[in-house]
């Protein structure tokens, strides 16, 4: 169903990296990444998922989810925890904390995320925090800065825990390039879903451009920086790969550049 | 104990039905050729954005084609605008037509179909195919107007309809169809509705705790149903049913509760969230009247669909100083809304103003909805004469189709799309170009002239 985009963006394994970066160019949807990393969290045992709904409410992650062939509503409240800022402004309209203060929305949304990691992070085997997406928080109110400090808050959280991973989502990202740049640095993977330049295709909904630091997240784990540096800081590798994408109703294709039988 | 559990199958809401494609829940735009982008119909939860072309005449028509789908379905509708007056367009709506009209329409259009194949020139053998139709029209769902005609009146009085226009308020529920509150100040116009509130609120815990209480939500699902009844009744002109519809309406009036049009008392306490008082006004409105019971998704008694339609949201006269700030904030906020209620909404905005406002909110503004679809019209531009376009009135443009609640939304088989207002009817079509004619060409060749005279060819030229 989606092991194909998770095997692309090297997302397929239980232990992911700890800070992955989604953006999203203007005209084009990335949300299918989200709901496969989303059931590929799900499906491991005793992992914990804290999913904050931005771009979609909650009843479409479990509608995309049943697509895909996992029920969201069986770990709901027991390894799926949901900040839904979009179903509390709408259940208690101008009323609701998130439109309260706009200096407070990323410090709510960290309270949010925070709340639910120390109450079950110690029980988990690995823990995911997902948003999606940043932008709603500038549409909110949120300031440039807020946004990047929010990130680094949540970059620093995988150094608390153990096995945690944050994997954030960044829609129009070629609109708030200086915010997507700073956010897809602290992590060593970054997924970019573009459109085709050649136009609309039948075969193919966009490309996903998927960056990633090899070296240098292997060195911080075995605590080789000294050696790294001995060797002139030389040890970062990337690997940059470009694959082509078509969602299908209950699965998604991926089609690797100049494919046969491919109309582009 | 028993596993066995009582399966509660949900009604489904009226208006509306499950897409083969999507297996969404879809209810009609009120065009069917328009539905045939949504692949039937838009999904309930999903925002449609409409670019307006450059005289709002055609994303008007679409406008009302939508309101009217709502009023003949017996769906609640809300309209706000600060451009038009939002009554002249309830007064201004499309007329539904019949079976058999529809059918006499058909065969109208077949009939001149034939009458111009008899003329085909191209290849005579041609003429033993049959007829193709570039306009799509999708399996029934909504209902065929007639622009040329306005709708009863009575219709209206079967729908809970609530009219914004910047400074007041028109509720049918409460108020006959002339009514006006005619309130500007904005605590006015909340505190006038907060008894409405109060006086809801103790009804619903009535409803919730004593047994007459369910009485009331159980008559009121028969009201609603009657209602229906006499408004498909009188959409097929049986005048019999008048007096059976005026009595239903008396009951629906003193049975059923009225509207919440205000959220609690706490609301009055928030602070400013929009600049502009008109944003923050409007979203008070719409988020107390898509939060009603009959709205919401989980209600298993009894479900109606709420139309939200906004006619040229983000014109001048919703501009201020934070007008981006403003309606980003406004439609994240309305995404919300919609989302959690079972209720559409279909928007206008005049993209080209904004873009020369601020070039990139346009797609910020895009990624807040759901569909965005630009009416670009040819009435002042080149392609007014191009022969090319001839038998068109635009073109359209999708920008945007996501898929809401579900994996992939549906794709129309092409992009390549048109428009034409005919007489009756606001047709989308299959864009192709007409063909060319032998005798047309020698007609430009005779015209041509490197003087740059008056001819339709010579215009188009450079020099």
């Amino acid at each position: 169903m989606a092991a194909s985009v998770l095997f692309a963006c090297g997302l397929n394994e239980q232990k992911l990296p700890k800070f992955v970066h989604i953006s999203e160019e203007s005209n084009c949807d990335g949300s299918f990444l989200f709901s496969c990393i989303l059931g590929q969290r799900l499906r491991i045992s005793n992992a914990g998922t804290v999913l904050v709904c931005l771009q979609h409410n909650y009843q479409h992650y479990f509608h995309a989810g049943m697509r895909l062939g996992y029920n969201v509503n069986i770990f709901l409240d027991k390894t799926l925890n949901v900040v839904d800022p979009l179903t509390d402004m709408a259940e208690k309209g101008m009323a609701s904390k998130w439109l309260q203060d706009e200096r407070q929305v990323t410090t709510l949304l960290l309270d949010g995320i925070r709340d639910y990691i120390s109450a079950s992070a110690a029980q988990r085997i690995s823990t995911t925090i997902l948003v999606d997406n940043l932008a709603i928080l500038l549409n909110l109110g949120a300031t440039k800065e807020e946004i990047i400090q929010l990130c680094h808050e949540l970059a620093e959280l995988p150094k608390q825990y153990k096995n945690l991973a944050v994997i954030t989502k960044l829609s129009n990202c070629d609109l708030y390039a200086p915010i997507d740049n700073c956010v897809a640095k602290l992590g060593t993977l970054r997924i970019r879903a573009t459109q085709l330049k050649s136009g609309v295709s039948r075969d193919v909904d966009g490309k996903l451009l998927i960056e990633r630091e090899l070296a240098a997240n292997s060195v911080k784990e075995a605590g080789e920086e000294l050696e790294a540096l001995q060797n002139g800081g030389y040890e970062l590798e990337q690997m940059r790969k470009e694959v082509l994408y078509k969602v299908n109703d209950r699965n998604i294709k991926i089609i690797n550049p100049g494919e046969l039988g491919v109309k582009v | 104990m028993s596993s066995f559990r009582k399966r509660h199958v949900q009604k489904p809401v009226p208006g509306t039905r499950t897409s083969p494609q999507t297996g969404q829940i879809i209810t009609s735009s009120g065009n069917p050729s328009f539905d045939v982008i949504f692949g039937g119909g838009l999904p309930v939860g999903s925002i449609c954005l409409i670019e307006e072309d450059k005289y709002v005449t055609f994303s008007k028509v679409l406008a009302k084609y939508f309101i009217a789908e709502g009023v003949v379905s017996g769906q609640s509708v809300l309209l706000g605008s600060l451009d038009d007056d939002p009554q002249e367009l309830m007064r201004k709506l499309p007329k539904p037509l019949n079976d058999d009209e529809v059918e006499i329409e058909k065969s109208t259009e077949q009939e001149n179909g034939e009458f111009s194949q008899n003329g085909l020139r191209i290849a005579w053998r041609y003429n033993d195919l049959p007829p193709v139709n570039s306009e799509q029209i999708p399996s029934k769902i909504g209902h065929h107007f007639n622009l040329m005609e306005h709708m009863d009146k009575n219709l209206l009085d079967f729908v809970d309809t609530l009219l914004w226009n910047g400074n007041s308020y028109v509720n049918s529920d409460e108020v006959d169809d002339d009514y006006d509150c005619g309130l500007g100040d904005e605590d006015n116009v909340f505190s006038a509705i907060e008894s409405n509130t109060e006086s809801k609120d103790d009804t619903d815990q009535n409803t919730t705790s004593s047994s007459s209480g369910s009485n009331i939500s159980c008559k009121e699902v028969d009201l609603e149903q009657e209602r229906i009844n006499a408004a498909a009744a009188l959409l097929s002109g049986n005048s019999n049913e008048t007096l059976r519809i005026q009595n239903a309406t008396k009951l629906q009036v003193d049975a059923v509760q009225p509207p919440i049009i205000l959220g609690q008392k706490q609301n009055n306490n928030c602070e400013k969230i929009f600049n502009n008082s008109k944003y923050q006004r409007f979203l008070k409105l719409v988020q107390s009247f898509a939060k009603e019971e009959k709205f919401s998704s989980s209600t298993l008694v009894y479900r109606s669909l709420c139309r939200i339609c906004i006619t040229s949201l983000g014109s001048p006269l919703w501009y201020d100083e934070e007008f981006p700030k403003n309606i980003l904030k406004f439609l994240t906020v309305l995404r919300g809304i919609v989302r959690n209620s079972v209720s559409v909404c279909f928007i206008t905005m005049p993209m080209h103003l904004i873009s020369k406002y601020d070039e990139s909110l346009v797609p910020k503004i895009r990624n807040l909805v759901d569909y965005a679809i630009e009416l670009e019209s040819f009435s002042g531009s080149e392609h007014e004469t191009n022969n090319a376009f001839k038998e068109y009135n635009g073109l359209i443009h999708l920008h945007k189709i996501t898929a809401v609640n579900t994996l992939t939304a549906y794709m129309p088989e092409t992009s390549d799309l048109a428009f034409k207002l005919r007489r009756k009817k606001f047709v989308i079509e299959k864009l192709h170009l007409p063909p060319e004619m032998q005798e047309d060409i020698k007609e430009n060749m005779q015209t041509f002239s490197c003087s740059g005279g008056s001819s339709a060819s010579a215009t188009s030229m450079d020099f």
